[in-house]
């Protein structure tokens, strides 16, 4: 018994991740959008269940505060409103397999690109930390990481994370501007 | 203290669990009693009185000397409750029907997701700080073991609990949507504006407390809101307080906020097309989170398992005599205490003060809310830089 749950334990970061999988792929088979817009959310929640079990926390509930409970509930509102019963919205948005297999192809093969280091290379042997690390004392990193994030944002990472803020700000005053002029 | 193993630790936390449970499944029956009968004494009629067997029928027997005399019973307080058990038989007796235009999966799936994230979210509330309490030696597998008095007391509690809540808001979305049919929709559409936009006062109204208590963890922050606090962290306090409780009751979409279910202009909202079971668990889940709000207000504001509100105990504490000792400390009595008072007010709230229109709703969020939760936040913000 104890083996066995310890082997779980050992295994939940697998789990989940196959999880995600499944929700994903439900979410690319499912011929309803909403039924979609479950996986999603199913394969979102897994990925925060990923996170916890590398124990990131913070990282983890940051997923299902923004992703699950903010993102995928305007997608849902989106995609309820519209009628996807349709011939013609069904040719817009369902019948695209041969896009979509370029899609998938142009997609793995960045993803590679990008990630190549970290699926074939040799692992980091050094954790990553804060740039400078007077900034942690007194902290536990490992127990105490939304401190240590926080530490990361606000002092270490302040101009970039500010810049972010702002590319938000402007596309958001984008889509109002946009949204806007349609109606005149 | 012995250190439990992997196994005894998993099997302690299923009994947290089942606590929490039996808590939660005693809290809520008792509530949709007491709100039968306190909005009927707020509207100056008796309540639920006809389901009366057996043991109440005495006082049945004795109500109908007192008509006689020409004077209300007192003892009608409980007659009424066998008529939660006919209530909880017809939920579960009653026919299953499912529209024939309906989404099976996602009409089937609906009132799960609400129930699981409202119950889910007292994994990360901490009833008493430290051990609840330790089982005896002789108890067979865990003796001597401590039983904390949160299931997850973890780091990030707070996060876990405003993500969960968010999450909730898919219930009544797909069950809006699954129905096929246009109230429910409309119903569903209302409440996830309704709750998408309350929940942006809300997180702001709580980051008051993270301000204040430097911690996301929930036993962390209650004990430093109620012991820990100089006198002027009152203010922030009383404010965040009025605005969380006003924001907590959008968000369980309860009178005066309870667009998605006005019944005369939507017929029952999200769940008109509910019957059975699955519409108890819509039930259920509407008192759960109830029980949740009360419990976060009672945490955060209201000092948690310490007796007085406001962070009015750390001020006090030094000055307690000896014999009143047991007063300063903390006990899961009070908390419950607090989100049973809790409950009243909800009651007492809705039978005082008439429903907003939708756009009054809405601006009550937008223009007044999120700026009072503001200048709150500064103010808390204040008290931690300067007291």
């Amino acid at each position: 018994m104890e083996h066995f749950i310890e082997t779980i334990g050992r295994n939940m970061f697998a789990i989940f991740g196959v999880m995600a999988l499944g929700g994903a792929a439900f979410m690319v088979a499912s011929r309803s959008a909403v039924h979609s817009v479950l996986g999603f959310l199913f394969a979102m929640l897994c990925i925060a269940g990923c996170f916890l079990a590398l124990e990131a926390e913070f990282l983890g509930m940051a997923q299902i505060l923004v992703y699950a409970g903010g993102i995928v509930v305007l997608f849902l509102f989106v995609v309820m409103l519209v009628e996807m019963s349709k011939k013609k919205e069904k040719e817009v948005f369902q019948l695209q397999s041969r896009y979509a297999v370029v899609a998938i192809l142009l997609g793995a093969v960045a993803f590679l690109g990008v990630f190549r280091k970290v699926l074939f290379g040799a692992a980091n042997p050094q954790a990553l930390g804060l740039l400078r690390p007077e900034l942690a004392q007194g902290l536990d990193v490992a127990k105490q990481n939304a401190q240590a994030v926080s530490r990361g944002l606000f002092a270490d990472y302040l101009l970039p994370f500010e810049i972010l803020s702002v590319i938000l700000l402007v596309a958001l005053v984008g889509a109002v501007v946009l949204a806007k002029t349609e109606r005149v | 203290m012995p250190i439990p193993t992997l196994t005894q630790s998993i099997v302690i936390t299923l009994i947290q669990c089942l606590l929490v449970v039996i808590f939660v499944f005693v809290v809520v029956p008792l509530t949709v009693f007491a709100e039968r009968k306190v909005l009927g004494y707020l509207q100056q009629r008796l309540g639920s009185t006809r389901v009366a067997s057996g043991h109440v029928g005495v006082t049945g027997w004795m109500n109908r000397g007192m008509w006689k005399w020409g004077r209300v019973p007192v003892l009608s307080y409980w007659r009424g409750i066998p008529g939660l058990v006919a209530d909880v038989l017809k939920l579960i007796l009653k026919e299953d029907v499912i529209p024939a235009k309906a989404d099976k999966f996602v009409f089937f799936i609906a009132p799960a997701i609400s129930m699981v994230s409202a119950v889910v979210v007292f994994a990360a509330v901490s009833f008493v700080p430290g051990v609840f309490f330790t089982f005896p030696k002789w108890f067979p597998y865990l003796g001597g073991l401590p039983v904390s008095g949160g299931i997850a007391d973890i780091n990030v509690g707070l996060l876990w609990i405003l993500g969960v809540a968010s999450v909730g808001v898919y219930g009544i979305v797909l069950a809006g949507w699954a129905s096929n049919s246009k109230y429910p929709l409309l119903g569903g559409l209302r409440s996830a504006a309704q709750m998408v936009s309350y929940e942006v006062p809300l997180a702001i109204s709580l980051l008051a407390p993270v301000v204040l208590s430097a911690s996301l963890n929930f036993g962390e922050m209650s004990a430093r809101m109620a012991v820990g606090l100089p006198f002027w962290g009152l203010v922030p306090q009383i404010l965040g307080f009025l605005i969380y409780l006003t924001c907590g009751f959008a968000e369980t979409n309860r009178l005066p906020f309870d667009m998605p279910e006005a019944e005369n202009e939507l017929v029952a909202g999200f769940h008109t097309e509910y019957s059975g079971m699955k519409f108890g668990f819509f039930y259920l889940a509407e008192y759960i989170n109830m029980t949740v709000v009360a419990a976060l207000a009672a945490g955060f504001f209201l000092g948690g398992p310490w007796l007085l509100p406001f962070g009015l105990q750390g001020l006090v504490n030094p000055f307690l005599p000896a014999f009143l000792k047991w007063f300063g400390e903390p006990h899961a009595i009070f908390f419950v205490v607090k989100i049973i008072f809790l409950l009243f007010t909800y009651i007492w709230v809705r039978g005082t003060i008439p429903r907003y229109r939708y756009d009054q709703v809405m601006s009550v969020a937008w223009k007044y809310l999120i700026p009072m939760a503001l200048v709150n936040l500064l103010l808390a913000a204040l008290v931690r830089c300067f007291a």
